[in-house]
């Protein structure tokens, strides 16, 4: 966990939270915010849609597929550690990173935002780390699977899960950030909540919140387990 | 203290009829061998299969066909991965570690913790002449250095095999020493040792017996000598500094197992012969009847680069 914490991927990371915190900060100028002017404005287009999949995926790609590349990952596998060990150990540093780098930086989203956005961080943070888990899943699995694994992770997460997770119809509900923008929804209804700011509610379609839920941790375990299967079985 | 308790009754190393594809490429192809203790060496052309043999018994292949065990346990598994200690030929580490943190880690991913951790890092150090220099960042090391601790890493569990790929590459000649006396060292106390290099002359005065694989096949195995005798085909030629070339010379033409003399310029004799002990029992027959002053008599093609060519001239033509 150490070794990931101290890579480029962290200096990316803190980067892209720097910038989104200044743009928070200039949003936060105006007088007349609320809770649902932040979730619409800043919480889902920006983090939701963006930083979130891009914090998951700088460690949890990089997991195995690192290794890969640098070529160390004969180091343990040629040890007495089974493999499901390996997988469960890196899959348990890069999700660590992920929930702090997700969670974290939510709440200083929250914070930075003023009572508006700290009201959102304290409501919606299981959103946040439901969707951070099955993000860390995929690319968890995505870094087993391929040698250029956050190549293959950003183009999804920049193609597919912004494109298909705001399409009509219900191809969206492929995406992850699909269902975490209904969680969303489904907890902020009370402020007067809906689908993106430009996007007709007529073809979102939000799925109610347990429903979100239950999908995210369907999906979770089942790319966990993907993961772990392929990862047990795959010549290196 | 290992994971795995040692079950030395299975043969350490075994391969049974293994095969290796990658979809129409056959990377290996039907090897059934046993490793032996004491030092094998592992030699091919590019492409023979050394790479994939050497990656079926780390057990970071699986064979298409048959099967490689090590102590009974499949090599794929966990458990046999701790009788195996692997030295790999790429130049890859945690580049941010020090040397001595390197081995330590690998020693804890063997199981190792607390003062058994620290002093097991420690020997495998000093084992490999590092103890004085391991603290420094890996990054900072030169190739030699480098070299010395990936061995490191490979001892530092004690395992019952220790498999080399190209261990000597990039050290000097003093560590080239220092490490061979490592390797020895090993052999000698019971650890079997599988050495894969492209350097022959290694092999004449390192390795007990010696692997040629050529096309994922092992073409020939044993000690250099014992491979040399069976190449029929390719006579042994022997030199001989004696006092009366031309004597000898036809004498020996009289020798049923001498297939041809020559006299070198230098006055030497040389000698082709089959079957070399009938040749050598006949020839000191000779030396001692004819009274003959020998200064030195020597097989010029016993060489593992000798034999290595003889073996692909043979394979080539099957």
């Amino acid at each position: 966990m150490w070794r990931m914490l101290r890579s480029r991927q962290t200096w990316i990371n803190a980067l892209l939270l720097v910038l989104v915190l200044l743009a928070a900060t200039a949003w936060s100028q105006h007088h007349a915010r609320t809770a649902a002017h932040f979730v619409r404005e800043v919480f889902l287009p920006i983090y939701v849609s963006f930083l979130l999949p891009i914090f998951s995926l700088c460690y949890a790609s990089h997991a195995v597929a690192g290794e890969r590349q640098e070529q160390t990952l004969g180091y343990l596998l040629a040890t007495p550690l089974t493999r499901p060990v390996i997988y469960l150990a890196k899959w348990s540093a890069a999700l660590a990173l992920v929930l702090v780098w997700n969670l974290g930086g939510a709440a200083a989203l929250g914070r930075i935002a003023g009572p508006a956005g700290w009201t959102c961080f304290v409501r919606f943070w299981p959103a946040v780390l439901w969707s951070s888990v099955a993000y860390g899943c995929l690319f968890h699995l995505f870094s087993v699977l391929f040698r250029r694994a956050t190549v293959v992770s950003l183009v999804y997460a920049l193609f597919l899960e912004t494109f298909l997770g705001n399409v009509p119809g219900v191809i969206k509900r492929v995406a992850i950030s699909y269902y975490t923008q209904c969680l969303v929804i489904a907890g902020g209804q009370d402020l007067g909540l809906g689908p993106a700011a430009g996007r007709d509610p007529a073809l979102f379609v939000p799925l109610a919140g347990d429903t979100a839920q239950l999908v995210l941790w369907c999906v979770s375990g089942a790319l966990f387990a993907a993961g772990m299967w392929v990862f047990c079985r795959r010549e290196y | 203290m290992t994971a795995t308790a040692h079950d030395t009754t299975a043969p350490l190393l075994e391969f049974a009829g293994v095969s290796k594809w990658y979809g129409p490429v056959i990377a290996v192809n039907d090897v059934t061998v046993r490793l032996e203790p004491g030092i094998t060496g592992l030699v091919g052309p590019n492409g023979a299969g050394k790479s994939t043999l050497i990656r079926l018994l780390t057990g970071q292949l699986r064979p298409s066909l048959g099967e490689v065990r090590v102590r009974g346990r499949r090599a794929w598994s966990a458990a046999a991965k701790s009788h195996i200690g692997y030295c790999a030929d790429t130049d890859a580490f945690y580049e941010e570690m020090s040397g001595q943190a390197f081995v330590r880690t690998v020693a804890r991913w063997h199981g190792f913790t607390g003062r058994e951790l620290a002093a097991r890092t420690a020997a495998a150090l000093e084992q490999v002449g590092m103890a004085d220099r391991a603290s420094r960042p890996l990054a900072s090391y030169s190739k030699g250095m480098r070299q010395r601790i990936k061995l490191a890493q490979a001892l530092v569990h004690a395992p019952e095999l220790l498999v080399l790929d190209e261990p000597l590459n990039g050290v000097d000649p003093l560590g080239r020493e220092e490490l061979v006396h490592v390797f020895t060292g090993l052999a000698a106390r019971g650890t079997a040792v599988l050495l894969s290099s492209h350097i022959l002359d290694e092999m004449d005065w390192l390795a007990d017996r010696v692997l040629f694989l050529y096309r994922g096949r092992i073409i020939a195995a044993g000690s250099l000598p014992e491979i040399r005798q069976t190449l029929a085909d390719h006579p042994l030629n022997i030199r001989i500094s004696v006092d009366r070339p031309r004597e000898l010379a036809a004498r020996l033409l009289m020798v049923e197992t001498v297939q041809a003399v020559q006299l070198a310029p230098g006055g030497d004799l040389l000698i082709q012969v089959h079957r070399p002990q009938e040749c050598y029992r006949a020839l000191a027959e000779l030396i001692c009847a004819g009274g003959f002053q020998v200064e030195r008599l020597s097989a010029t093609d016993v060489s593992a680069e000798a034999i290595f060519d003889y073996l692909m001239q043979t394979a080539r033509r099957l």
